[in-house]
């Protein structure tokens, strides 16, 4: 009775939430309070898939989603986002009948790295894909080994690994337990040598001696192996076979064409998740090849936009992400007609209070040392640090605008200049960029 | 004049490689010549061969790493201390010059034995603050984040007077130690860039006058912007 009874409130509270536009978190909370293991109480179905990790769960959840709905399964997963147990919890009941069964065939769960441990208390994943461990919100995260530890507490020794091999840090859950690893071959953008201000893949993660890289993809992620204890690369069960950004297209097992909607590394890997997860649920691997093929993504994290005359794309990037950060970069600085880059740091988070500015010294600004590079303009309240960072690269002073308020910054960009341009901003700062967009075109 | 940076690529969890490299721009400057070693493990070093020595924040793992590193260098490392000779330690690192770090797992790890400080670690909750510091040798409030999973008892010289955010545990009106010219605080990240005055002080011990700081504008600036961030907020929570 008391199953039923949550399960009720849950669902009116989550329909009365949707009329009147509140988020999908406070539903679960409720139900919680009611019934604190309601979780273990719900018959599940036969597929749990649980994805985590620093960066692209969003996305890669995503498009798990849409390969499974095209191949006639039906799935629940948190599509809007709410990934702790409270919107977890959410989720599971609304897409409950009121006896306590889910009705779907699969439950894709999206899953905060920190609170995963509260998540997977009363649910079991039958498969869980951890996607990469990176420096991520440090200043609430601590730093990826401490991410590590707090994952480490969500994993049931029954649940599958599913692990990106690339990610040294991520590779080592696999160390003892059911682990299928995902990863890419030696590519040709692949660097010799590290691409990053720092680099989380010096030491072994395992024993801290010195590992040896012999390729690099991007930052710390690629082909590593300890110098001292053995742990090393594991070998790639689903593997990005070749990958061709110029053109568009990333080949997977060798016979698997997609055409990418969104030429970057990063989409390659999310997309190599997805079908990894796909394959496994017994999806044909050419069938899944079709539906990914020019998929773009609809959470609207990259946007492009005219201003008049002039064309761009806004690429949606995570302050207190570098990784995140150094992906925008490398899609602008790899842009052969030329472009500006605008950069707007305003409100570092829009979840809570920091001013916290570290996080820019692990970005790799330096790749914009380059002729693709026309003007670079900095603005938003923290464009001091902006400036004070890009002074620390070799990039001309005379390339570098510094416009603080980001109407004027738009104002400026407005102009008979033909170059294509980039704005490489977060989240919490993005509408105050489309917000002044939308104004200018009334 | 020479620089040691110690565990450059080991000790560098919040963007600390700029503290060094800001000093290195500031000496640059003002026409001092110097050079820069930037050493980690598996290399071995002489302190007194140098005239600042910076470390910088880790993993609670690699911190206990480079600690085990350390350790041979206990006696020298002291006498460099004991002559005056300026050292920087921010993040976690200064908790390996203590007398001990027990971590979450209860395991005891003896430190250098050169501060009268010992740290109590856990694995529930991070400790993390945006943090205001006064300092009585600097004419302005420092600024900066606090990270950290440890409870740090100390006594000697206090380095910081804390006015916003967290000290060196809950409740604590200081924070950080100050050991003639050794500095210690938990401060994370390129602290040096978001504290141009504390860079154009330990600049000044090292060279003996006060340096030419007009290179420092954003900085200056930037300072000013996330100070006037922190009061509001300060003030909101009041």
């Amino acid at each position: 009775m008391k199953v039923f009874f949550t399960i009720l409130i849950c669902k009116l509270l989550r329909l009365a939430g949707k009329a009147v536009g509140h988020g999908s978190s406070l539903p679960g909370q409720i139900a919680l309070k009611l019934c604190p293991d309601i979780l273990s109480r719900v018959k599940l179905p036969q597929y749990i898939i649980a994805v985590t990790g620093s960066n692209g769960k969003t996305s890669t959840v995503e498009m798990i989603a849409h390969i499974l709905k095209k191949n006639g399964k039906r799935v629940s997963w948190n599509k809007e986002g709410s990934n702790q147990i409270e919107g977890v919890t959410t989720l599971v009941l609304s897409e409950s009948t009121l006896g306590g069964r889910v009705k779907s065939d699969i439950l894709l769960i999206e899953s905060d790295e920190r609170f995963a441990r509260y998540t997977f208390k009363y649910i079991t994943p039958t498969h869980y894909v951890i996607t990469n461990l990176y420096r991520d919100q440090l200043t609430r995260n601590g730093h990826p080994e401490w991410v590590f530890d707090a994952l480490k507490d969500s994993i049931h020794d029954e649940t599958e690994l599913i692990l990106n091999a690339d990610d040294p840090l991520v590779s080592l859950f696999g160390v003892g337990r059911k682990a299928v690893y995902f990863g890419a071959d030696k590519l040709e953008s692949d660097t010799a040598e590290l691409n990053s201000v720092y680099n989380d893949g010096a030491y072994c993660p395992a024993c801290k001696a010195p590992m040896k890289y012999t390729t690099h993809h991007y930052n710390h992620i690629g082909h590593y192996a300890c110098t001292s204890c053995g742990y090393k690369r594991q070998p790639t069960s689903y593997t990005i076979t070749s990958v061709d950004l110029d053109k568009g297209e990333m080949v997977i097992d060798g016979k698997y064409t997609i055409t990418l909607a969104l030429k970057s590394l990063y989409n390659i890997y999310n997309i190599l998740s997805a079908y990894t997860v796909a394959s496994i649920i017994g999806i044909d691997g050419e069938k899944i090849a079709r539906d990914m093929s020019d998929y773009v993504l609809k959470n609207g994290r990259v946007i492009t936009f005219e201003l008049k005359s002039r064309k761009g794309t806004l690429l949606t990037s995570k302050h207190e992400n570098s990784v995140s950060y150094d992906q925008s970069i490398r899609v602008a600085s790899a842009c052969k007609e030329g472009c500006d880059v605008m950069f707007i740091v305003d409100a570092v988070s829009r979840k809570y209070f920091t001013s916290d500015v570290s996080w820019l010294y692990d970005i790799d600004f330096e790749m914009l040392n380059n002729e693709n590079i026309g003007e670079i303009i900095l603005s938003g309240r923290y464009f001091n640090d902006l400036a004070a960072r890009f002074s620390y690269t070799d990039i001309p002073s005379e390339k570098i605008r510094i416009i603080p308020e980001i109407e004027k910054a738009v104002d400026y960009l407005d102009s008979d200049r033909k170059e294509y341009i980039y704005v490489i901003t977060c989240f919490s700062d993005k509408g105050k960029f489309l917000e002044k967009l939308k104004g200018d075109k009334r | 004049m020479k620089i040691l940076h110690l565990y450059h690529d080991f000790m560098n969890l919040y963007g600390e490689w700029a503290n060094v490299r800001a000093l290195e721009r500031l000496l640059e400057k003002n026409g001092i010549s110097f050079s820069t070693d930037k050493l980690s493990l598996g290399d071995s070093f002489e302190p007194e061969d140098y005239d600042f020595i910076y470390v910088g924040s880790g993993t609670e793992r690699n911190r206990n790493v480079a600690l085990e590193h350390l350790r041979p260098y206990k006696d020298k490392f002291g006498d460099y201390i004991e002559k005056g000779k300026v050292a920087l330690f921010t993040g976690n690192s200064f908790e390996m010059l203590g007398k001990s770090i027990t971590t979450a797992d209860d395991t005891i790890i003896e430190g250098l034995g050169l501060l009268d400080a010992t740290v109590k670690e856990q694995n529930k909750t991070r400790i993390t603050s945006d943090v205001i510091y006064n300092a009585d040798f600097l004419s302005k409030p420092l600024v900066g984040f606090i990270n950290k999973c440890g409870r740090l008892e100390i006594s000697g010289d206090k380095l910081f007077d804390v006015e916003y955010g967290l000290g060196d545990s809950e409740g604590a009106k200081t924070e950080g130690v100050r050991k003639n010219n050794l500095f210690g605080t938990h401060l994370t990240g390129p602290a040096l860039v978001k504290n141009p005055h504390f860079l154009v002080y330990l600049a000044e011990l090292l060279i003996g006058q006060a340096p030419d700081d007009s290179s420092l504008g954003y900085e200056k600036a930037g300072f000013e912007v996330t100070l006037k961030a922190l009061k509001e907020r300060a003030g909101a929570e009041r």
